[in-house]
Parts: C-alpha cells; sequence; structure tokens
C-alpha cells in the first residue's frame, strides 16, 4: 500500500516521469509500427500466393498429358477439396496502336479455378453474378474470350496509385492480339534440338473481363485463355489435354504435409500407370505449399524485419538511460523520504522495490499508451498516407514498388507482445541502480540535524 | 572565458552527463551506420542508373518510336555541348533458345554499340568484348553470326557471395527472338497474315549493368537488326529514343534545356513532314526524371527511415533535458552566485547551450568513431558472420547488391552532427531558461544553503 502511494505521489509531483512515459511510448509504438507493416506485408504476400495458386501447386518440370484424370483421383481423397489444371505459355500482347505488353499467359478453366483459388473476387465483371465464370463475350460465342489484368491495360494514377476503373470497363470486348509460341515436340527420328520445332502462334482474343487482385505484378503480366482454346493453338498436334502444372485446394483441417505426401503418392502411381512412368516426371516434380513456394522471398523480409527492429530497438536503449536519469534524479531529491522509511524498519530490499516497481511501472503505462497509439497508426495507415501525399505531395505507397495497392494495415499482436514485455523489462532494468543508490541510504546520515 | 571554464567543468565532473553523452553517441553510431549503408546504395543504384542513361533522353514511349531521328541526331552531334549521342530501338520480344520448350518476355534495345558506349556506360557492362566494343555483337566462337547482349541475369546465376559464374567465353546458344513489326501508325504490320518477325541471335556476351530489372530482363541487339524486327526500317526509319552524354563542363540541367530548345525547333521544321505527328509524343528528359520511378523509390524509403529515425531520436532530446534538468537543479547556487555577480540571463543561457553544444559535439565524436570503425569492417563482419551462421544483410542470390555501401559522406555526416548538436540544444533550452529566470535572493537565501 505504501509502495503504490509513493508511486501515485511521484508520478503527481515529479511531472518529468511523464517524459519517460512518454519516451517509452513512442519506442513501443514504433516498433509495434515497424514488426506491424513487415508482418502484414508477409502475411498477405504469402495469402495472395494462396489466393492466386491455390493450397499446394504440382510442378512437373514438362507439360504433361491425362490431366483431368489425375485431378479426378485427387478429388477422390479426402484431403483434396478441389483442383484445377493451369497451362502456362509467355507472350506478347497487341493492345492497340504501338501498345505491345510482354505478359504470362495462363490457359485456366475460370469455374474450377475459382473453386481452388479466389479467383472470382478479383474479376471486376463476374465477381458477383451467381452462375460459373465463363470466358464468353456477349453477342459474340464463337470468338476465343479472355481475363486480362487490370495493370496490362492501364497503368495507375502516378498521384493516387487507383486505376482508372471506367476508362479500364470501357475495353469490355475489346479484340486484343496475343504472340505466343510453343516448342512441338520432335517426332520420333527427328532431331529434338532443331530450332524449327518452335512455332509461334498468334491469337486474337475479345477481353470478356478484367482481373484486379490488388498483386501489382498478378495484375501487370497475366492475361488468361480457356485451357483447351491455348492448348489447341500452341499443341495442334497433341489430342490428349495437357496441363503444365496442377493447383490444389486441400479439405478444412487437412495438413499439408500429409496432403502433399498423399498426393506424391498419387502422381507417382498416376506417371507410372498413364505417362509410362516417365523417370523425369516421376523425379522431378515439385509438390508445395503456396507459402513453401515463397518461403525463400519470406525468410529474406522476415530477417530484414528483424535488422530493423534491433536498430531501432538498439537505438531505444535511450530509453534505460533516460529512466536511470530521471529515476537517479528522484532517488537523489527524495533522500529524504527514503530515509523516513528505512528508520521505519522497511528492509532495503522493499526500498529498492519501490524504485524498480515504479519503473515497471512507467513501462507497463508507457507500453500501453504505445500500443494504443501503434494500434491507431497501423488501423489507420493506409488514411495517413493519403494524407502525407495530399500535405506533401509525396506518394510514399506504390503498388508498383510494394506489390499490393494498399498498405497491410492489421496489428502484429505476436510481435507486439514480445515488445511491450522488452519495454517493461528495459524500464525496471533503467531504475535498477537508482533502486541500488536508495537501498544503501543510511538514515542516520540524511536523517542528522546537521 | 568562465562559460567555457565552467561548462567544460560540469562535462567533466558531472558524471550524470556521460549519460547524456551516451545516448547521444549510441544514436548517432546508429545513424551514421544505417544513413552511411542507405547513402550508399541510393548512390551507387542513381550512379548505374546514370551510366545505363546517359545524361539525357529525347524519346517516346510509345513503341511506335519517331522518325526524322537521324537528322536529329546530326544536329546534335554538330553542337559544341554534347559528347555522344546514341539512337536506340526500344520493343519487347520473346526469345526462346535452342532445345528448349520455353519461351520469356523480355525486353530488347537495338543500339550501335560503339555510339551507345559513348553515350553512356554500356560499354563498360559487358564482359568478353569490354576492350572492343565495338565487337560486342560478335560471338567469339563465330563472329559471322549476328549476335545478342544478354542482360548477366538471363545468361548466368548469381552465387551467394553475389558472384557470378564466369566462363571463358561465351556458351554457343541460339536464341530465336520474335518482335511485333508495328505500323508508322501504329497498327500491327502483316497482322493480316498473323505473323511476326523472327530472326535468330546468338549469345556474344553479356552485360552486368547493376539494375536488377534491366539485367534480368534486357536483351541487346544491334541497331539495324532490331529496327527491322520491329518494323522501324524502311523509306522513313524510326527509333524510339536518342540517348545524350554531355561534355563534362556542362550542367545536366543545362544541356537538358539546350537540348529541349533545339528539338523544339526541329519539329517546327518538320511540321509538314508526312510523319511529324510521331514527333508530338516525344519527350526531352534528364537522366532522373527519365528513371524517376525506380529512383524514387529507393529515396522515399530513404526520407522514411529519416524520420523514423527522427522520431526515436526524440529520447535524446529527451535525456539531455534530464540530464540538464538535474544539473540546473544542483547548480542553482552556482548560478545564483553568477547572477548576484551581475551575470545576465542571456549569458546563462548561453553557458548552458555552451554546455549542451559539448555534449552534442562529444556524443557525436564518439558516435562518428565509432560508426567509422563499424564501417569499416562492415563486410568483414557480414563474410565472418556468413561463414559461420549463414547471415547475410541482403541474401545476394535475391538481390543485386555486392559489397555492403561503407563511404562515409561528409553531407550525410554534417547533416547527422548539426542534428545531434541541435537536438541537445532543443533538450538543454527549457532548464536553461529556468537557469536564467531564477532569483539569486531565492537560491542564496540562509535557508537554502
Amino acid at each position: 500500500m505504501l509502495k503504490l502511494f509513493l508511486w501515485l505521489r511521484y508520478l503527481r509531483k515529479k511531472k518529468i516521469v511523464f517524459l519517460s512515459i512518454a519516451a517509452v511510448a513512442l519506442s513501443v509504438s514504433l516498433l509495434i509500427v515497424v514488426a506491424s507493416l513487415f508482418t502484414g506485408f508477409i502475411n498477405t504476400f504469402e495469402q495472395s500466393a494462396v489466393e492466386t495458386i491455390g493450397d499446394i501447386v504440382l510442378l512437373p518440370p514438362i507439360k504433361f498429358t491425362k490431366y483431368r484424370l489425375f485431378i479426378e483421383r485427387l478429388e477422390q481423397t479426402a484431403a483434396v477439396e478441389a483442383a484445377t489444371a493451369t497451362l502456362s505459355a509467355q507472350g506478347l500482347l497487341h493492345l492497340g496502336k504501338g501498345n505491345v505488353r510482354a505478359v504470362n499467359v495462363w490457359g485456366i478453366k475460370p469455374g474450377r479455378r475459382a473453386k481452388v483459388t479466389g479467383f472470382k473476387r478479383s474479376l471486376l465483371k463476374q465477381k458477383d453474378s451467381p452462375g460459373e465464370l465463363s470466358f464468353e463475350v456477349d453477342g459474340f460465342p464463337e470468338k476465343i474470350g479472355g481475363f486480362v489484368g487490370i495493370g496490362v491495360l492501364a497503368e495507375p494514377d502516378e498521384q493516387t496509385d487507383q486505376y482508372d476503373f471506367d476508362a479500364v470497363q470501357k475495353m469490355f470486348g475489346q479484340q486484343v492480339f496475343l504472340t505466343t509460341g510453343a516448342v512441338t515436340r520432335a517426332k520420333p527420328g527427328e532431331d529434338k534440338t532443331e530450332f524449327s520445332s518452335f512455332k509461334r502462334k498468334f491469337i486474337p482474343f475479345l477481353i470478356a473481363d478484367i482481373v484486379f487482385t490488388g498483386v501489382y505484378l498478378l495484375d501487370k503480366e497475366f492475361v488468361y485463355l480457356p485451357i483447351e482454346k491455348l492448348q489447341k493453338r500452341l499443341y495442334p498436334s497433341e489430342d490428349s489435354p495437357i496441363a503444365s502444372q496442377i493447383q490444389i485446394k486441400l479439405s478444412p483441417g487437412t495438413r499439408a504435409d500429409v496432403a502433399i505426401a498423399q498426393i506424391r503418392g498419387l502422381w507417382q502411381t498416376f506417371v507410372d500407370e498413364q505417362l509410362n512412368g516417365d523417370p523425369y516426371l516421376r523425379r522431378y516434380t515439385d509438390i508445395e505449399t503456396a507459402k513453401q513456394m515463397q518461403s525463400r522471398y519470406v525468410a529474406e523480409l522476415r530477417k530484414q524485419m528483424g535488422v530493423l527492429l534491433l536498430i531501432f530497438g538498439v537505438v531505444s536503449f535511450g530509453v534505460v538511460v533516460l529512466i536511470f536519469c530521471i529515476f537517479y534524479m528522484i532517488v537523489r531529491l527524495k533522500q529524504k523520504d527514503i530515509a523516513i522509511i528505512k528508520s521505519c524498519g522497511a528492509p532495503s530490499r522493499s526500498v529498492a522495490f519501490v524504485f524498480v516497481g515504479f519503473g515497471a511501472c512507467v513501462g507497463i503505462v508507457g507500453s500501453g499508451i504505445g500500443v494504443v497509439l501503434g494500434y491507431i497508426v497501423i488501423k489507420n495507415i493506409n488514411a495517413i498516407e493519403g494524407w502525407i501525399r495530399v500535405i506533401f505531395g509525396l506518394k510514399l505507397w506504390k503498388s508498383s514498388v510494394y506489390m499490393f495497392s494498399k498498405i497491410p494495415s492489421e496489428v502484429d499482436w505476436g510481435s507486439a507482445l514480445p515488445i511491450v514485455l522488452l519495454a517493461i523489462v528495459a524500464a525496471a532494468i533503467g531504475t535498477l541502480i537508482p533502486a541500488i543508490v536508495a537501498a544503501r541510504t543510511r538514515p542516520v546520515e540524511i536523517l542528522r540535524y546537521e | 572565458m568562465y562559460k567555457v571554464i565552467l561548462a567544460i567543468r560540469y562535462l567533466i565532473k558531472r558524471r550524470i552527463t556521460y549519460f547524456a553523452v551516451l545516448a547521444v553517441a549510441l544514436c548517432v553510431f546508429i545513424v551514421v551506420v544505417v544513413m552511411t549503408v542507405m547513402t550508399g546504395l541510393v548512390s551507387d543504384f542513381k550512379q548505374k542508373n546514370h551510366d545505363f542513361v546517359g545524361d539525357c533522353v529525347v524519346g517516346t514511349k510509345s513503341l511506335v518510336g519517331f522518325a526524322y531521328y537521324e537528322e536529329f541526331v546530326k544536329i546534335l552531334e554538330k553542337t559544341d555541348f554534347i559528347e555522344g549521342v546514341s539512337p536506340v530501338i526500344k520493343s519487347y520480344a520473346l526469345i526462346s533458345s535452342r532445345g528448349s520448350e520455353r519461351s520469356y518476355g523480355v525486353e530488347i534495345m537495338g543500339l550501335d554499340p560503339v555510339r551507345h558506349s559513348g553515350a553512356t556506360g554500356f560499354g563498360r557492362t559487358l564482359y568478353y568484348r569490354k576492350g572492343d566494343v565495338a565487337k560486342a555483337f560478335e560471338p567469339t566462337y563465330d563472329s559471322n553470326l549476328p549476335g545478342c547482349v544478354l542482360g548477366i541475369d538471363l545468361a548466368l546465376q548469381r552465387d551467394a557471395n553475389s558472384r557470378y559464374p564466369y566462363a571463358v567465353s561465351p556458351a554457343e546458344i541460339g536464341f530465336s527472338v520474335s518482335c511485333f513489326p508495328l505500323t508508322a501508325k501504329g497498327a500491327l504490320a502483316k497482322a493480316g497474315l498473323g505473323e511476326v518477325n523472327t530472326q535468330t541471335f546468338y549469345y556474344s556476351d553479356h552485360s552486368h549493368s547493376g539494375l536488377a530489372r534491366v539485367d534480368s530482363s534486357l536483351v541487346y541487339l544491334l541497331f539495324e537488326q532490331a529496327q527491322l524486327l520491329c518494323g522501324m526500317a524502311g523509306p522513313v526509319e524510326r527509333a524510339n529514343a536518342v540517348h545524350i552524354k554531355f561534355k563534362p563542363n556542362v550542367k545536366l540541367k543545362a544541356g537538358r534545356e539546350k537540348v529541349a530548345s533545339l528539338w523544339q525547333k526541329f519539329k517546327q521544321e518538320k511540321a509538314g513532314e508526312k510523319q511529324a505527328n510521331l514527333l508530338d509524343t516525344v519527350t526531352v528528359q534528364g537522366w532522373k526524371d527519365y528513371r524517376r520511378a525506380y529512383i524514387a523509390a529507393m529515396e522515399k524509403e530513404q526520407t522514411m527511415m529519416t524520420v523514423m529515425f527522427a522520431f526515436v531520436g526524440i529520447t535524446t532530446v529527451f535525456i539531455v533535458f534530464v540530464v540538464f534538468y538535474m544539473i540546473i537543479s544542483h547548480k542553482s547556487k552556482d548560478i545564483g552566485i553568477l547572477k548576484s555577480i551581475g551575470v545576465s540571463n542571456a549569458d546563462i543561457i548561453e553557458l548552458f547551450s555552451g554546455f549542451a553544444f559539448l555534449v552534442g559535439l562529444l556524443g557525436s565524436g564518439v558516435g562518428l568513431f565509432a560508426g567509422w570503425l563499424f564501417l569499416l569492417k562492415i563486410n568483414r563482419i557480414e563474410n565472418w558472420l556468413f561463414e559461420r551462421f549463414d547471415f547475410q544483410l541482403w541474401d545476394r542470390t535475391i538481390y543485386a547488391i555486392g559489397d555492403i555501401p561503407n563511404q562515409m559522406k561528409l553531407g550525410v555526416l554534417v547533416v547527422i552532427v548539426v542534428s545531434a548538436i541541435v537536438a541537445c540544444l532543443a533538450g538543454a533550452l527549457v532548464p536553461s531558461w529556468q537557469a536564467a529566470t531564477s532569483k539569486p535572493i531565492e537560491t542564496l537565501q540562509v535557508s537554502q544553503l
């Protein structure tokens, strides 16, 4: 009770203590903001991979046939909820006068893809339509329709980083020209390395829908076409359906490692039975979760976050010095109080605890304010960035640089907790020496009449 | 004189001052290290962009390009402020290598290696033909084959130490390059035929510009060949840009303005020509504006880092404030005596400001020295960490960064030291003011002694 009374009294009488609270709050909020931004970025990055390619990707070194049969087998297992095939190629898209873009082309089945990924949510026209996704363009059922990333068609505004959706939507139904190509398999006896086997293909198509995922690279580089049509153009001599990868969504509650083992077993059986046991496909097919595929880059981001937190943490060490100075001053000025307490029988340990406890309280209050401050900043980070743009004309966040159109605004409580605990410990450490000085005070010297 | 003596005395005798010095030193140390590394990265990036672009670019974003560029190049070459001029073709292409099932979308740049090396740093980025730039597009294994220079990341893969596995000579690999030929009106040439222009080129060299995006996506071809592939050859030839290098004594802004004025004049002269409309989209930009989208991102990150350090630096101001508050409350008698013998308020403020200046200077000095020492060894420390703990500040297989930049810049150091001193002065301001306004009659009362 006495300790609490003294803490409150010192807090009320010694306004300078508020400085240490402010310093703790400032450091804690800064560290929470930095950690939350990085973690939010990493989470968004990983989530966008799952949204784009599903939970697990089966990526063989070469294209393979009879994928429908394999998907059927996959979907018969309890671990897999849905799976879809993708045929990939690269190409150049001619959009209009002098406007040519290099693009990645994905041959897909939109309906199935929507079951595996969050594809439907990213389509501007069909996202709210109740029916199954379709490449068909109204009025032109016989023509090839395709989806085009919004960034392929337009650049975000230099100042606001926003796309002009009205202008982009005017491109629905417009015809564009895709140039792509593929190496056709050499017939027995032919030289497989001959250049002549590479055939260029020209595919005009109508824009059926526009894809806006919010992930800059996906929006900027991808074009989607019906898988059968793409295959027909790229590999006209191939009778059986072919795919370059299979994207898989797992059933809820399925462990990824267990599912991967199961899928690998299925794949090897499939290769043995249907693809003549092709050793290349057996040995070099990667089966990974979407998160594993990004793991190198994510590890690098986590490392950078650690380095940045360390740098700010070291600078924040100044808070310990500040608390030391303030408490040292309090101890020096309150020697008489301390001597009276000791003369009343309080042990040195108890006197020391008054100051260490007070320091910890400063840490708790400062951290609390810091958490609230960090929470407010993170939750309003996009608005704050907008104000900075309006007031200073400085656009800090651009999707072309940081991949995503919005700044992640979720507080990383997992990082916030250790930061808060460290701040409290640091505040308590700052009071250690003053507490020892206080504990060693000799009442007989302090309370002498002279 | 007494101000200096007292300031030094307080600095030496009051041990609490050491904490203020320590806080300043710590802050300065971290800021010096981080800012030196960041400034080094930004300057290096800017320099690489400058080398890649030259001083100034007259060009259009449209892939159609613009006509009459040769005449304008001649005008530029006649001026006395320009050292090198190089017209280039820029477009996209699809390339596939022999035996590979895959094709890649890349950017292509058609250029004359000698002219382009005169206007930019292109020649220095080559490996096999560095000393003989004219032969950049002649493969060493067969000089009769049409050559292409690949961005280094298209040709080689970096190891964990950011080193490339250079071979004695380039591998004999052919690439099929397909481009869209565009008409002067921007339509697809041969669209009705469903054809694109395709030609095979052989790997003759690679270019290491140090710019990740450039090195991983750009293929250089000979100007005439690229012009043919893109449909820009013909009776009225077209190019996409003209890169310019100014003579050493010409300032960038002045040079750019001169080129812009020449371009305006040229455009007016060509107003009646058949393809004059293509000149409307042409702009004249300095290298920084031309590469602004890339440079601005790094500059912004540096600004954000500075702002964050400014926030954290507030703690240092608080520390100085507390230390001075303590010293002044303990030295109230000194202040009372000084004031009683006629020292003015301004002199008291000056005394403590001088003291704060000393704290800032000493802290900055210690921080600078520690920062210099750390930066001197930073690459060795990183190598040691990599060998022992497999830790690298940046994974060199992901980032196109060589050694960590550790060259301290005087300008940056001056700003840091001045900021630290100003922070100390700001922290000491309120306590100094309190000291100056204290009344000797109160501090020197018998009851206070």
